[in-house]
């Protein structure tokens, strides 16, 4: 994992600025580096995102395959993630050195999305047990700069509202076979509803207090953090404790706490962006890569 | 609490009045000159009769001697630069230390001031005890005393100004950056201290008090710092940061003269984009009508 | 997917009955959804209401420690090696001794049949397995070593991370590996505005896909009982927002249930360990 080495000097510094609620860079301790979002950065996919929040950089293409349901499930589409720690964020990752922090990143997004409400599975299925969508969304971290979670879960929801998927039409046949006949046209497609998919919110114990969106330099003073996935509604999807230490139960509310309340305030600024990036549409020059 | 998202948009450079004449800038395999006078420097090779340059930057003359200085590199330390550097690896009679050169650079036990004097004999104890002085992770300011022949750098703390860094913040710019001077040290008026180590290593601490020499410098206070210093130092931080992204050369006057500027804003909203460029820009002009 | 040569594989079409039969593994949720009917195995529900647990240390002669531990139907067998020498030697800093554990379902272990190759449901629970022992250990006692804890699902009934915890923690104690504490894990299923302590397979999986109403979810904690400190929290499916810090409180609530029994099954392993008082006196 990316990590950086820091001194206990340093970590004192650190650990009593979060108790007077001043963080390294100015920041109180609920407060987030300040994000970009952009939707529809590559063309090759059905659906793309890029977040930089501070030094972190995230990229998330979406393709639509078709595939059969899961047999437990046959009215429903599914979504199968990948995270790809690529050399170029740090190289640390190269070889196989990535591969432990990818399918953290991965399970913890299946977990994100494995109940009811996060996203309509229902409606990616094209005939119960035999056809349906399948969502690959790929992740790459360009950038590491802390917090990884919570910029990989905005990208995802960013990508999930970008992602447009051809419509189909089944017909039936004399002998009851069916057919499938995918639009050709681009403005035929079918959206997602993305309201409900939570983001991830994590919390980093410093001391005695908490803080969100913590830099390297604050991970490393910290101890145990927890992951608490939250949508829009302020319902939670999924916990995590995670890192080395433990955390008494008292904090751990407090934690669940600011963790439901900045997560529901993490909603409504991302919905405002995408929807006024999708009114200006073609009319606004893409910045892509090259920011 | 605050979030703050937006669609990126370009990054403009503020643009610098104080070009006087358009830099010779060259990429590697451009032809510098074909005069069979000239000397080969640092970043350039001889192809055929021609020097050609062998890294992307600008073009120096000496004299008779053509280097190509790159713009952007690791550190190349220098006989006599300050430096500010991690210690990665406690070795016998020696300290590794990762100064953002190509090769960690080195910290002879011979070349540190021990507790009690300058003039002591180093003994076998002080061998086996040197982690207590100095251990993995802990960050020191010193000098360059000498180059190895493979470019590794020998670095010596005697001086009481050099040492063990206490509590403070370390902003990681561009070597070239910094603007060589004097001194690297400097007490700044707005109520914190700053050290910008040549290798792009910039610390930042609030001003000591008292100092306590008989310690050495091997003792770090693990005290609160106050809030108002807190406030300054993060603040110089961001302004670092952000005169570091819009490549203005940084130095004790163009550092203090970005802090003044930044004070209407709070010191979170400096890095946002647009607030970096206001800032950046309204320090450029200080700076140029203080030369003019 | 990667194949395993060694064995011979079942063929590969090969399918689970349960995919035939209409919908039932679902089912027996449905019939205890209202709040103040018992649960199928006669528990109640919104109580602490544990199974009873059966555990003993020292069943793997070979391993430094082992233990098995039985919840119902739920088994698992927990085998500790080490702390011995460090295999990798490259990462993490040589202060503190590094754990490593292992999580598997024996193929056998589930209604349908699993694979022999770790999965990623496994691996996630291995890595929460691993977060939740963490801060029990003394690890700093064990610089440059490593300690293995392997832990086995003989069979799976529900709450199998939360028990894992559990015999896993003894293991280590029956190993004689430093700790600050035990380390004990509970598991609750919500549903709806009632919840089921350490719920059994059907409660765990059942009312999923069926009911449409919300709060549904399962919570897996492990305590520090003695320290008061929650070292494990994984949190699924989707839960209000009040009912995360309610499931918490009776998760603890459930793991000190469940402290006394483990407790004992300990103290009494360590006198079986010890020799007959008379003993050392003579000769």
């Amino acid at each position: 994992m990316a990590t950086v080495q820091i001194c206990e000097a340093e970590k004192v510094y650190i650990m009593h600025g979060v108790r007077d609620d001043l963080r390294i860079d100015g920041r109180a301790c609920d407060d987030y580096r300040h994000m970009e979002v952009e939707t529809d950065v590559v063309s090759n996919t059905d659906g793309s995102a890029r977040v930089k929040m501070g030094d972190t950089d995230i990229l998330v293409g979406i393709k639509a395959e078709m595939g059969r349901p899961r047999p437990l499930i046959p009215d429903e589409g599914y979504l199968e993630f990948f995270v790809d720690c690529s050399a170029n964020a740090t190289p640390e990752f190269e070889g196989r050195g990535g591969e432990e922090l990818g399918s953290e990143i991965s399970s913890t997004l299946y977990k994100m999305f494995q109940n009811r409400s996060s996203l309509d599975l229902r409606a990616l299925c094209i005939v119960p047990r035999e056809h349906c969508w399948v969502l690959y969304v790929d992740v790459l971290l360009l950038q590491c700069d802390g917090n990884l979670l919570d910029a990989t879960s905005i990208a995802v929801k960013a990508a999930l509202f970008s992602t447009r998927i051809p419509k189909v039409h089944v017909s039936e046949d004399d002998e009851g076979g069916k057919e499938l006949e995918i639009s050709d046209d681009p403005y035929d497609c079918m959206r997602l509803q993305v309201e409900d998919v939570p983001c991830i919110v994590t919390l980093s114990k410093i001391g005695h207090r908490h803080v969100v969106d913590a830099t390297l330099q604050e991970a490393a003073c910290s101890m145990a953090s927890l992951i608490i996935a939250v949508t829009h509604k302020g319902n939670v999807t999924c916990v995590r404790k995670v890192g080395g230490g433990s955390l008494d139960p008292e904090s751990i509310f407090e934690m669940t706490e600011t963790g439901k309340r900045v997560g529901k305030a993490l909603h409504a600024p991302l919905m405002k962006l995408l929807q006024e990036e999708e009114v200006l549409g073609k009319r606004r020059q893409k910045v892509g890569f090259l920011g | 609490m605050a979030v703050d998202m937006r669609l990126p948009a370009v990054r403009k450079q503020v643009p610098s009045f104080s070009e006087a004449q358009e830099k010779h800038l060259v990429v590697p395999g451009d032809v510098i000159t074909t005069d069979v006078g000239f000397m080969r420097g640092h970043g350039t090779y001889m192809d055929e009769e021609k020097l050609t340059a062998s890294v992307a930057g600008e073009v120096e003359r000496v004299n008779k001697l053509i280097c190509v200085q790159p713009l952007k590199t690791r550190f190349n330390g220098e006989v006599g630069d300050v430096v500010v550097g991690r210690i990665t690896e406690v070795q016998l009679k020696r300290w590794k230390v990762e100064t953002n050169s190509r090769l960690d650079s080195v910290l002879l036990l011979s070349s540190v001031n021990l507790p009690g004097g300058e003039l002591r004999r180093r003994s076998v104890e002080d061998e086996l005890t040197m982690r207590d002085y100095l251990q993995e992770g802990d960050l020191i300011s010193a000098e360059v005393q000498s180059v190895f022949s493979d470019g590794a750098l020998s670095l010596h703390t005697r001086s009481l100004k050099y040492g063990k860094l206490g509590q403070g913040v370390l902003v990681q710019v561009s070597p070239s950056l910094v603007k060589r001077q004097k001194t690297h040290f400097h007490n700044l008026m707005c109520g914190a201290s700053i050290i910008l180590g040549n290798n792009g290593y910039i610390w930042l601490y609030p001003t000591p008090g008292q100092q306590d020499e008989e310690a050495g410098g091997y003792y770090t206070s693990l005290e609160p710092i106050s809030l108002a210093d807190r406030e300054v130092i993060s603040r110089l931080r961001n302004c670092i940061l952000a005169l570091a992204a819009h490549k203005v050369l940084l130095y004790d006057t163009s550092v203090l003269y970005c802090y003044e500027s930044s004070k209407p804003h709070k010191i979170k909203n400096i890095l946002k984009p647009e607030v970096m460029e206001e800032i950046v820009m309204e320090t450029r002009q200080r700076l140029l009508e203080q030369v003019g | 997917m990667p194949v395993d040569t060694r064995r011979v594989r079942a063929p590969e079409e090969s399918q689970c009955p349960l995919l035939f039969v209409p919908l039932l593994p679902r089912g027996p949720l449905r019939t205890v959804a209202q709040p103040e009917k018992a649960r199928v195995d006669g528990r109640q529900r919104s109580q602490v209401d544990v199974r009873p647990v059966f555990a003993r240390c020292g069943l793997v002669t070979q391993a430094k420690g082992s233990a098995y531990m039985e919840a119902g139907k739920t088994k698992v067998l927990c085998a500790v090696y080490g702390p011995r020498e460090s295999e990798r030697k490259d990462d993490t800093d040589m202060k503190a001794g590094r754990l490593v554990c292992d999580f598997r379902y024996a193929p056998f272990s589930c209604p349908k049949r699993g694979t022999w190759i770790q999965g990623s449901e496994e691996r996630d629970a291995a890595q929460a397995l691993q977060e939740a022992l963490r801060p029990g250990l003394c690890l700093h006692r064990y610089p440059r070593a490593q300690v293995e804890v392997n832990v086995l699902v003989l069979e799976h009934d529900g709450s199998v991370l939360a028990h894992a915890v559990t015999c896993a923690s003894m293991a280590l104690v029956d190993a004689g590996v430093e700790m600050y504490d035990l380390v004990l894990g509970c598991a609750l299923r919500q549903d709806g505005d009632s919840y089921l302590l350490d719920p059994t397979l059907a409660e765990e999986s059942g009312g999923h896909a069926t009911q449409p109403e919300d709060n549904q979810g399962g919570v897996t904690v492990a305590l520090l009982p003695s320290l008061g400190q929650v070292s494990g929290l994984h949190a699924d499916g989707e839960l209000r927002d009040e009912s995360v810090s309610a499931a918490v409180r009776a998760c603890m609530e459930g793991c000190h249930r469940l402290y006394p029994v483990v407790r004992r099954a300990l103290v009494y392993a360590a006198r079986r360990k010890a020799a007959p008082p008379g003993d050392s006196l003579e000769t």
